[in-house]
């Protein structure tokens, strides 16, 4: 532990050089939370003596019971680079300063809380990528590594658990070899497959040999890089550190006789890796563990470590762990490959400005932010709420992208919903406080310059969850973020008691704050929805509610998820709706969007703010659109941006553009709600084939419009086939391969699909992959387990819609009595509103 | 005002006071059985109150929803008793009110049509004639992202042929906001009308987006006449250029604007009594010995 004083630290973060901003993101229980214990002992800068204990980032009394992180947590960290090692910083840094400051964010591996790792993600430069060497890459690392890769966030990787390979499984050296060699490879292939090439990051996959990649154990306090055997070696083999490094990793051979390198293995010669890093640790670990003290403390002794009295009494495990922590600290080798591979504030601002900033590429702001000036107008942006220990207070947690931010500044505060040069979601006030957030504790701070990460106090009650601040009059939003998951699963919730039903209200509200992702919705009927991203974000969401938020007893009905509403044909009629005063027509089709168009949208490789021309070439190269239409496409929807498509195919209409934002707002109307239970819609287009118009304008005006265009998209979508689609988790499983039977059995009986089945590496280990409707994963968890002995913990996470076979409108079939039991619940009319209601007749 | 009797009458109720019924009108209103004032494209300059006062008979206000979504309780048992419609201005003119006439057609319930004073004719006050008059248009309230232009075109196409245009200016009685709408929510923003001022705003800013060159083009000196609360006591009417207009206050709505086409020596003289600035006078005299 560091001890500093605040204006020790302030000064520091006036060297945006020598800061970087890291998240730690991994799959559940790959060991983030303990790895950063070990950093934080070595290197945490906080202000009163917590020293000692575990789980530092984890703040809340429930992680540290469940042994899960559940909201991500900042911890400060300083590190003192040694001179020699400067030169291995690739990017522009300061010769003469080596101390650096590192702003680390835990971040939380279930996937129900992928929402936490997204705002944790957004306010760093890169991340510390932690596996597990037994499980290997698993998917909740691939959704993490994906996202940290698209908002260009520069990856460095931690093999963690060797204890266990080394211990438990007693890997021989080449095949944990071939585990580290098969993760990497792993790790490279979603670099590759999501990092842009030749993008402005330069090359981000990960190498040992470009000291990218760390080894060791976050349990046990050891890891090391290749630089730190390199270092050791150089005496031996007389070649300086970097080329040795290249020696340590891949298909180098060394032959002892002639003292050669080769780069295939040949009589006499051995791996570079195994041989020099592999087997000096194999050895220590096997006489720690076996063989009497005093061979231990002789061998270590030779190693140049110095252990005390009584550390020399120890044996078994303790004295390894003693051991290995003395000859290689993980804190000493994380920091060093933290501080040298990933980017500075500076260096990735440079790159990242581009896709953090939604105005102009060449105004002041985004120039500031390019450059992390701190002269320039203030620019951040808060990405989580952080709750105070003053009952329904937040701290707004986020970045500092440009500028200074003080205390008493005043600043415009604008929400998501900001437009520049409109007065909605902005706030002009004053910031009452800047603090600096270490774990579970805060520091008063005066000012906190550009590149640095804090909280604010006293704009909480102007934004629901993230925002930007600025100083600048003519400042654009910063993007808002993109989730991974989305809120599929939902609970309605009720106060036992009636009359605290406003605290019920207030509670809600907090809990919305307090939580990136979670929705908390009034329906018509009256009902409160709580919408999370699986069953434990709920679980914790409505624990939550109860304990903290609202305080009081709640009941809460049985989970539900929802749907999407999307058609399978094209409407079998030409629909048609007049306006009200009849005088205005509207004809419609609808038809599904081709296989895969609906994702292509949600991942925005087609996108409503595409170059026209480009997407009609892209629509129908890779689905077939005619280029014409395709050229025509008047928005998406719900939201603007959803997956559903309104393409004007009307030949030569005169004013038809008049009444194009009033069509346009009927359609993001009618896809938000659809006809048949007022779900969001999914994969429709929407055809205009043709229009008649009143011959003057004050009769076609959006109170004419708009319903009508709404009509008529809904007798559309009820003459082509209405389908519903329900959520599908992509199910991971790790169990020992005599539990698998009890896996299918569970998986069968919930209408999983097993599509992946296949052993770990060498180990009796198994990972089953399958499909799994959400509706049917309630209680799936617990399930698994009684059927498998405890033995199976899986993973849920959202992956696809997939359509629920039956006809809505037939209240017999299963999406038919989802309809009913979804319009009930809603306080909507029973049964489907007829095709009348939305169809006119010439 | 006019009124559709619906065995049923429509029909007009004149454009100013309640007096401006006709007497065939007054006899219809006090013998039906409902009365119902269409209160939402148009508005009397006096209220609902008054006109119940002279009529001696209670009226029932009509809002678009019931004219156009509700019109089976409009025509409740009005194949056995006479039901009156009231219009402001005439049931056919500005406002028309034929989609009723063909739902009463088609239910088998005959209607008559009591015809008044409808603005279309009684802008013959500003002195322009009616002969002269091309296709009439209407001037919409501008949004944020909604602005459009097609009247600008249908009056330079009147202005090409030598015709006058009256424009017809938007009256925003009980609309919802697009939020509203959705949410099915009987909120309605306050009644709002377009004033000749803001519509000779609208047009300049036309004007300057489009810099059209041909001759017949309207510019910022062209002429207008804007008219406000024609029919009632307090009637006005002014000629000015449209740079003046958009700064000229006509009082209280309902306004109209009217752009000129080509003028008989006759028309200008009947301007020049409406014309308040000395720039308008000169212009309206000298064109006139040119």
């Amino acid at each position: 532990m560091v001890n500093f004083t605040v204006d020790q630290i302030r000064n520091i973060m006036d060297n945006k050089r020598n800061i970087r901003n890291m998240s730690v993101i991994a799959h559940v229980d790959h060991g983030k939370s303990t790895l950063t214990d070990s950093l934080v002992s070595k290197a945490g800068i906080i202000a009163s003596a917590k020293a000692g204990e575990t789980r530092f980032t984890d703040t809340r009394k429930d992680e540290q019971e469940r042994c899960i992180t559940i909201k991500s947590t900042a911890i400060s960290l300083f590190y003192e680079l040694e001179k020699d090692d400067m030169k291995y910083i690739k990017q522009e840094f300061d010769p003469e300063n080596t101390h650096f400051l590192i702003n680390l964010i835990d971040s939380p591996g279930h996937v129900d809380f992928s929402s936490e790792v997204t705002a944790a993600l957004r306010v760093t430069d890169g991340a510390l990528v932690v596996v597990d060497c037994v499980s290997g890459v698993c998917v909740q690392t691939e959704t993490v590594l994906r996202q940290a890769i698209a908002e260009r966030i520069r990856p460095v990787l931690f093999m963690n658990k060797m204890d266990l390979a080394l211990l438990t499984l007693q890997l021989e050296a080449e095949d944990l070899y071939q585990t580290f060699q098969r993760i990497i490879e792993n790790v490279n292939v979603i670099v590759g497959t999501y990092g842009e090439d030749d993008g402005p990051m330069g090359n981000i996959q990960v190498d040992p040999k470009n000291g990218t990649v760390g080894f060791g154990s976050g349990l046990h306090g050891w890891a090391f890089t290749l630089k730190d055997f390199a270092k050791m070696y150089v005496g031996k083999f007389k070649i300086d550190e970097a080329s040795l490094m290249k020696r340590l990793w891949g298909n180098q051979f060394y032959n002892n006789k002639d003292k050669k390198w080769y780069k295939e293995q040949t009589e006499g010669s051995v791996r570079g890796f195994t041989n020099y890093i592999l087997k000096p640790i194999y050895e220590i670990f096997n006489t720690c563990m076996t063989k009497s003290k005093e061979d231990a403390v002789t061998l270590v002794e030779k190693l140049g470590v110095k252990l005390t009295a009584e550390e020399k009494e120890s044996e078994g495990k303790p004295l390894l762990k003693t051991v290995m922590r003395k000859w290689l600290p993980a804190g000493d080798a994380m920091l060093q490959m933290i501080v040298i591979h990933l980017p500075s504030p500076v260096t990735a601002q440079k790159y990242r400005a581009e896709l953090l900033y939604e105005g102009p590429f060449d105004d002041e702001c985004c120039t500031a932010i390019k450059a992390c000036d701190p002269k320039g107008p203030l620019m951040m942006y808060i990405s989580k709420m952080v709750p105070t220990s003053d009952k329904g207070r937040f701290y707004a947690f986020g970045r500092v992208f440009s500028g200074i931010v003080a205390t008493g500044q005043k600043v415009r505060i604008m929400g998501p919903n900001y437009l520049p040069g409109k007065k909605e979601d902005l706030y002009e006030k004053t910031i009452q406080r800047t603090i600096l957030m270490m774990g579970r504790y805060t520091e008063s701070i005066e000012d906190v310059p550009c590149g640095n990460i804090c909280g604010l106090v006293g704009v909480d009650q102007f934004l629901v969850k993230t925002g930007t601040i600025s100083t600048h009059k003519d400042a654009h939003n910063m993007r808002v973020m993109k989730f991974s998951v989305s809120p599929v699963v939902r609970v309605a919730v009720e106060c036992k008691n009636p009359s605290e039903l406003p605290k019920l209200v207030e509670g809600l509200k907090r809990l919305a704050k307090s939580d990136p992702m979670v929705q908390c919705i009034i329906e018509e009927s009256g009902e409160h929805i709580i919408a999370g991203a699986g069953e434990l974000h709920l679980e914790i969401c409505l624990k939550d509610l109860e304990e903290d938020h609202a305080g009081i007893p709640i009941k809460v009905s049985e989970p539900v998820v929802s749907y999407r509403e999307t058609v399978s044909a094209e409407s079998e009629i030409m629909c048609l709706a007049k306006s009200p005063n009849k005088h205005n027509r509207l004809f419609m089709k609808a038809a599904p969007l081709p296989e895969g168009c609906a994702e292509a949208i949600d991942k925005g490789d087609v996108a409503p703010r595409q170059e026209v021309k480009e997407r009609a070439r892209f629509l129908s190269e890779k689905f077939d659109f005619d280029v014409t239409e395709a050229r025509k496409i008047w928005c998406f929807g719900p939201e603007g941006t959803g997956p559903n498509l309104l393409i004007d195919c009307t030949k030569a209409v005169q004013y038809l553009n008049e009444i194009k934002d009033s069509v346009v707002a009927g359609f993001q109307w009618a896809t938000k709600e659809g006809v048949l239970c007022e779900e969001n819609m999914r994969g429709c287009r929407f055809n205009l084939y043709d229009v008649t118009l009143h011959a003057d304008a004050i009769h076609r005006g959006g109170g004419q419009i708009i319903p009508t265009a709404r009509r008529v998209l809904y007798a559309a979508a009820l003459t082509a086939e209405p389908r519903l689609l329900e959520p599908v988790y992509l199910v991971e499983i790790q169990c020992p391969d005599q539990a698998v039977g009890g896996i299918f059995g569970v998986l069968n009986r919930r209408r999983g699909v097993v599509f992946d089945n296949q052993q770990i590496g060498n180990t009796p280990q198994i990972t089953v992959k399958a499909h799994m409707p959400v509706n049917e994963s309630f209680g799936f968890t617990a399930d698994l387990r009684s059927n498998t002995g405890g033995q199976a913990f899986p993973q849920c996470v959202f992956d696809h819609w997939q359509i629920l076979p039956g006809d809505p409108k037939d209240p017999a079939t299963k999406p038919g009595q989802i309809v009913i039991a979804s319009r009930k619940r809603k306080g909507l009319k029973e049964g489907i509103p007829p095709l009348d209601n939305f169809l006119d007749k010439l | 005002m006019s009124c559709i009797d619906l065995d049923q009458n429509h029909f007009g109720l004149g454009l100013g006071d309640a007096k401006d019924i006709t007497v065939k009108g007054l006899e219809i209103v006090r013998r039906a059985k409902r009365v119902y004032l269409e209160a939402y494209t148009s508005i009397l300059t006096v209220g609902k109150e008054a006109l119940e006062a002279y009529y001696g008979r209670k009226v029932i206000l009509a809002d678009r929803e019931m004219v156009e979504q509700a019109s089976d309780e409009l025509m409740a048992d009005s194949d056995i008793e006479d039901i009156a419609f009231l219009v402001v201005g005439d049931p056919l003119g500005a406002t028309t009110h034929t989609d009723l006439i063909l739902r009463a057609t088609e239910k088998g319930i005959p209607y008559h049509v009591i015809h008044n004073a409808s603005i279309i004719n009684a802008i013959g006050c500003c002195g322009l004639q009616l002969y002269n008059y091309g296709e009439v248009v209407s001037i919409v309230f501008w949004s944020d992202d909604w602005k459009p232009e097609s009247f600008y075109d249908k009056i330079l196409t009147n202005k090409k042929r030598g015709l006058h245009t009256l424009c017809l200016l938007d009256i925003k009685m009980k609309e919802q906001t697009i939020e509203n709408l959705m949410k099915g929510r009987p909120v309605f923003e306050p009644p709002r009308f377009l004033s000749a001022s803001l519509a000779a705003q609208q047009l300049l800013e036309i004007i300057r987006n489009r810099k059209e060159k041909c001759s017949s083009a309207l510019t910022a000196d062209s002429i207008c006449v804007a008219v406000a609360r024609v029919g009632s006591q307090d009637q006005k009417i002014v000629a000015a250029t449209l740079e003046e207009m958009s700064t000229t206050d006509m009082g209280t709505p309902l306004h109209s604007l009217v752009i000129p086409g080509d003028m008989h020596p006759l028309e200008r003289q009947m301007l020049l009594l409406f014309a308040e600035s000395e720039k308008i006078k000169s212009v309206l005299s000298t064109e006139d010995t040119s």
